[in-house]
């Protein structure tokens, strides 16, 4: 294990892989725990407040309401993402295609007033801040893959006598549909970071942010690492669950991937 | 041995290429007849015999009519109408298959377009010539699961099944080994005589077995002082009587040809 640790593409056993995570871990802990005091506390009261907000309904209430909000800006940004992307293969929509995947530069901060001008509630607004902020994201993921689909495969279609309909149902949408599941994947995390963000911004129905945002206003800095620590994980179970389910939906995107 | 030259099936007619000034392929004119031997269902292997990088492939896809040529015309069936694609199969040299369908899957495909059988029946078409070319026992595998001459043999047969008449292979010694080469030399041999006018169209820079296999070869090179590729011979291997013969590389007369070729690529 040692030799392959520090070589370029080696390869470790699951066992072993464990093995070093833990390690790093405790390592990270450690230096947290001895760089810590003052103001920062350190890993054992992070650990401790957790737990305590894990087990007040309120954290409950609050996490129930991000997770809602997410799934459905998750949901409505895939829709729109994907008819904006297979669009973008009529040429009459092109433009539009484009247009949306540089959005990406636009900063929101710039554009609440707008969105609260055009919502009427706080619940629309965030939603719309939420698809706002993710949809360029995503299409622009999905573009990128579209672009490097080999163009072989189109050939093959040809040859198949399939007309320009069936072969976008055949190679775009049933053959990249794993892909999609990958991109939502990668794009959960923007979306589940930027949740924190728009809650910010209208607080009556709470949610993680509204809690991240109250205790920072308060200087309660034990509650403020705990949540931040508790969305980490939260994140990472999801990502870890999407990946399940990309693998278990689609089989053979299991083959195509190289071993670490 | 007693065959004949019937009528016309392919012709190209003046196709030439060019990317601004520089000129790919210039001239190029063949045809290919229907060839019949009593008792026997006999299609025909055509060889396009060129060293790497003289435009084959460029050649291979106008064949194909994937892509126009600059000049001239590329002309297919008994009734010599211009090559539309999808109307000649194509097996390209990393054997492209539809990686999220199973090998099955990736056959039925190419049964699509066949109206007369029901899906009861394409199904037992499939069984049959998976059971005929080895592959029965990968029918539920994926494309990734496979090796590269397994995945070519699923390639060249989910062509055969589409109902092409003519096949074009691109570089089909490329990368296999020689116990390898023989199962698709064997191979290309079974998928020729499905039909009386199956034509398979061989691109390749692998001398020996391109002859090995087909009935007319076409060899394309450069000429001196000239821009471009062209055809720049032609040998009629079942005039010369080296086609269909299973053992023809033990001929020491063919293998005194195979040498001879080396320097005119």
């Amino acid at each position: 294990m040692m030799n392959n640790i520090f070589k370029p593409f080696g390869v470790l056993s699951n066992r072993n892989m464990l093995i070093l995570i833990f390690v790093q871990i405790v390592l990270a802990l450690i230096i947290w725990q001895l760089s810590g005091g003052g103001l920062i506390p350190g890993p054992g009261k992070v650990g401790a407040r957790a737990l305590q907000i894990i087990n007040s309904r309120d954290f409950w209430d609050n996490f129930m309401s991000s997770l809602m909000l997410t799934l459905k800006g998750m949901s409505i940004a895939l829709v729109l993402s994907l008819v904006i992307s297979y669009l973008s293969l009529l040429p009459f929509f092109r433009p539009l295609a484009k247009f949306v995947i540089k959005c990406r530069y636009l900063t929101l901060t710039g554009l609440i007033f707008l969105f609260t001008f055009l919502t009427t509630d706080g619940s629309q607004l965030k939603l719309g801040l939420l698809l706002f902020g993710i949809v360029p994201f995503f299409v622009t993921s999905f573009l990128s893959i579209i672009d490097a689909i080999d163009k072989q495969e189109f050939e093959l279609c040809t040859t198949m006598g399939m007309n320009r309909w069936r072969t976008l149902w055949e190679v775009i949408i049933v053959g990249r549909l794993d892909q999609v599941l990958e991109v939502m994947r990668q794009n959960f995390a923007i979306a589940w970071m930027m949740i924190t963000m728009v809650e910010g911004l209208s607080m009556s129905e709470g949610g993680l942010g509204t809690m991240l945002i109250k205790s920072n206003k308060y200087i309660d800095l034990a509650t403020v690492f705990s949540v931040l620590f508790i969305i980490f994980l939260i994140g990472v179970f999801f990502d870890y669950i999407l990946g399940v389910l990309r693998h278990w939906l689609f089989p053979y995107t299991k083959l195509q991937i190289r071993k670490q | 041995m007693t065959y004949q030259k019937n009528e016309l099936i392919l012709k190209a007619e003046n196709v030439s290429l060019q990317y601004g000034d520089k000129v790919i392929l210039r001239d190029i004119n063949f045809e290919l007849h229907n060839i019949t031997r009593p008792e026997v269902t006999q299609g025909q292997v055509v060889s396009l015999i060129g060293r790497s990088g003289i435009g084959k492939t460029q050649l291979f896809k106008i064949l194909a009519g994937l892509n126009q040529p600059t000049t001239g015309v590329v002309k297919i069936g008994v009734d010599m109408h211009k090559v539309q694609e999808g109307e000649v199969g194509v097996v390209s040299q990393n054997y492209i298959l539809f990686n999220h369908r199973s090998i099955r899957q990736n056959l039925l495909i190419a049964l699509e377009r066949d109206k007369k059988n029901t899906d009861q029946q394409k199904k037992e078409i499939v069984d049959d010539y998976a059971d005929k070319f080895n592959l029965k026992e990968h029918l539920d595998k994926y494309p990734m699961q496979l090796s590269g001459g397994q995945r070519q043999r699923v390639s060249i047969l989910q062509q055969a099944l589409t109902g092409n008449q003519f096949i074009l292979l691109d570089e089909p010694f490329s990368g296999l080994d020689v116990l390898v080469i023989d199962k698709v030399v064997e191979l290309l041999l079974k998928i020729s005589t499905i039909h009386e006018l199956s034509t398979l169209i061989v691109v390749s820079h692998d001398i020996e077995n391109s002859l090995a296999i087909s009935d007319t070869v076409f060899i394309l090179a450069n000429q001196p002082g000239k821009q471009g590729a062209t055809i720049t011979e032609k040998l009629d291997l079942i005039d010369m009587g080296f086609a269909w013969d299973p053992h023809i590389r033990e001929n020491s007369q063919f293998q005194d040809l195979v040498k001879q070729m080396k320097f005119k690529i």
